[in-house]
């Protein structure tokens, strides 16, 4: 570790933190419908179209009505991103390289995945998806998964904010003007921005370019014999990449144009680059904090939850950028310490999977962020970290996606984890636990139980079905402790509606397509249905005035006990799965043993 | 064919959500006070 490296760290949550107020207070005004300086130009189109839809904006929806608009919502636009993949082949626009039509089970796999905002990409992007179906199919998909995450936040807010309402507001509403005030005038110039540095944005057919010094490879021929070749050219992949990569990052969506994500360097140019990409995952979940505090009129609510997201942020980069810094112990004989730090500064330590032009501090940082939130974007390769370094990102899905989250799912996330820490403050002292003046009964606590455990659930189920038949064997890369991290990591990551991988597990197979599938919308839709249950509930109650035995939280009691609830509920939850992969393989590599 | 098996299959899913929000709704008239 370096003084360098803990500086840029140290920069990135100073710019975090000074852009979190404004933020938040401007989706506070969004989402309460109140003046903006945008309003003159996209209050028309707002208008219009609900006047195309036939919404009317003034009607306020139960949760049952809110819950339902979003699920009719999200299985009509599954269905068009399967659609779409499944016809790009017939459709001669933007198919420059003349793309097949996705085969059945992955293009399920990649709807269900687009549509839940995990972006779990079972296939190479640059040779399966036509510049129509990346643009019309997937990135659609990441304004609009990402506004129905918004959307449900605010709802959740607002039903703690209520006193004796039967409504949460209206799902449409809520859906345009998140996408319109919020996602798309911040992509717009985020976008050109990345171009400004060197991300590419066109439509033109690959380009082609001749090696300095043709290659020889070897790989099995049809008959399955190696058949040796010599390469004299290399295929440099083009497309609308800023436009994509911007809201793939502000939407915590994380599929990407190409297949190396955010290590290609269309994708994620420069220094810079990294830097706003980061910022841009957490901008939004942090805000809502901000949002949370203005719109139930306690910002200090707000900052105690932001401070819990972060204490539990810095312990994953520590852990991980402590972790990547060692250098692997089996590779001593090559004395990887001594040839990675040629240069005085250089950190040394694992460069495996790593993209040099960021090095191990940015590596560190950009995987603790990417899946604290539930982006899923990577600049360097997960499966290749050292196995406690590997265990961050994976116990990060695990707490759930709420340290500053996805967008609108971390704060609804961390919501419920704030009612389960209210209820248990509530039973320590022996008084019926209170939310902001909100009595927390019976019913508000099975909802939000029955969101908890869901999760590890559909994670742990599937991932011991996997490890016992062969279609969750055959594709393994590694065995051992390492094969089962894999196989965890995906499921997690589905899951989480995170979306990225431990790559050594090659999932684009009937089994790991559909049964990913399933995660990914369990993990979704079967979690937010009792979370607007305990919204719709929470709406309906009465405000008490505080009393002496009010639960305060706004306070450092009330931050250090959330910490320790996400740790219990969430990570001891899966502390055996933990022990029998990451931890068991960090000791054996210890021991000098490793598996292939 | 696995065409209709994956549209009767996200069909049903989203169904089955629904009918869940109401089975979620209905519970609430069940719990009692904390």
């Amino acid at each position: 570790m370096t003084a360098n490296g803990w500086l840029q760290i140290a920069l990135f949550f100073a710019l975090l933190l000074l852009a979190a107020k404004p933020m938040g207070l401007y989706m506070a005004r969004v989402y309460e419908r109140k003046k903006t300086w945008l309003d003159p130009v996209l209050g028309p189109i707002e208008r219009l179209l609900y006047r195309m839809t036939g919404v009317d904006a003034s009607a306020e929806m139960r949760w049952t009505e809110y819950g339902a608009a979003m699920l009719i919502f999200s299985c009509a636009t599954l269905l068009l991103t399967y659609a779409i993949e499944r016809l790009q082949h017939a459709i001669p626009l933007w198919n420059p390289q003349h793309l097949a039509a996705v085969e059945p089970y992955l293009a399920w796999n990649t709807a269900a995945s687009f549509t839940t905002n995990t972006n779990w990409q079972s296939y190479v992007p640059e040779s399966t998806m036509s510049y129509l179906t990346q643009m019309v199919g997937l990135a659609t998909h990441n304004f609009w998964s990402a506004a129905v995450g918004m959307a449900l936040a605010i709802a959740f807010i607002r039903g703690i904010s209520r006193r004796e309402s039967k409504t949460l507001g209206n799902f449409w509403v809520d859906l345009t003007r998140g996408t319109l005030w919020v996602l798309v005038p911040i992509c717009l110039v985020y976008a050109l921005a990345l171009v400004s540095q060197g991300a590419i944005q066109n439509f033109k057919p690959y380009d082609t370019a001749t090696l300095l010094e043709p290659q020889t490879v070897t790989a099995p021929g049809a008959d399955g014999k190696p058949v040796t070749t010599t390469v004299t050219t290399q295929t440099i992949a083009q497309g609308p990449t800023a436009s994509q990569e911007a809201i793939k990052m502000l939407g915590t969506n994380g599929g990407s144009f190409f297949n190396a994500n955010s290590s290609h360097p269309f994708e994620n140019p420069t220094p810079l680059t990294n830097l706003l990409e980061m910022l841009s995952i957490f901008l939004i979940p942090a805000g809502l904090c901000v949002t949370l505090g203005k719109m139930v009129g306690s910002p200090g609510h707000g900052w105690a939850v932001f401070a819990a997201m972060s204490v539990l942020w810095f312990a994953g980069v520590a852990t991980c950028y402590w972790a990547e810094s060692q250098p692997n112990p089996l590779l001593h004989g090559v004395n990887q310490r001594v040839a990675m730090s040629g240069a005085a500064q250089s950190s040394g330590g694992n460069m495996e999977g790593k993209e040099v032009r960021f090095g191990v501090a940015n590596s560190a940082l950009f995987a603790t962020v990417t899946t604290d939130a539930s982006c899923g974007a990577v600049n360097s390769m997960h499966d290749s970290f050292m196995p406690l370094g590997g265990m961050v990102p994976l116990a990060n899905i695990m707490m759930g996606e709420i340290i500053f989250g996805g967008v609108g799912s971390g704060m609804y996330g961390m919501l419920i984890l704030v009612i389960i820490t209210v209820f248990i403050a509530g039973l320590m002292v022996g008084r019926t636990p209170e939310y902001l003046g909100k009595k927390v009964q019976a019913y508000e606590v099975q909802m939000s139980m029955l969101y908890v455990l869901i999760f590890p659930l559909v994670i742990l189920g599937f991932a011991a079905v996997s490890v016992l038949i062969p279609a969750g064997l055959s594709s393994l890369s590694n065995h051992g402790p390492h094969g089962f991290t894999q196989i965890l990591y995906a499921y997690t990551s589905s899951a989480g509606n995170n979306g990225s991988a431990f790559a050594g597990l090659n999932a684009n197979t009937h089994w790991y397509n559909s049964t990913l599938g399933i995660t990914m919308l369990t993990g979704r839709f079967l979690m937010i249905v009792p979370m607007l249950a305990v919204a719709g509930s929470l709406a309906t109650k009465k405000i008490a005035p505080e009393s002496l035995g009010t639960f305060p939280v706004n306070s450092t009691l009330f931050t250090v006990l959330l910490v320790g609830v996400i740790v219990i509920v969430g990570a001891l939850t899966f502390f055996p799965a933990l022990s029998l992969g990451p931890i068991l393989e960090h000791l054996l590599l210890r021991s000098g043993i490793s598996f292939a | 064919m696995s065409d209709i098996v994956f549209l009767a299959a996200s069909f049903a899913f989203f169904f089955v959500a629904v009918l869940y929000v109401y089975g979620c709704q209905s519970l609430k008239g069940g719990g009692g006070n904390a």
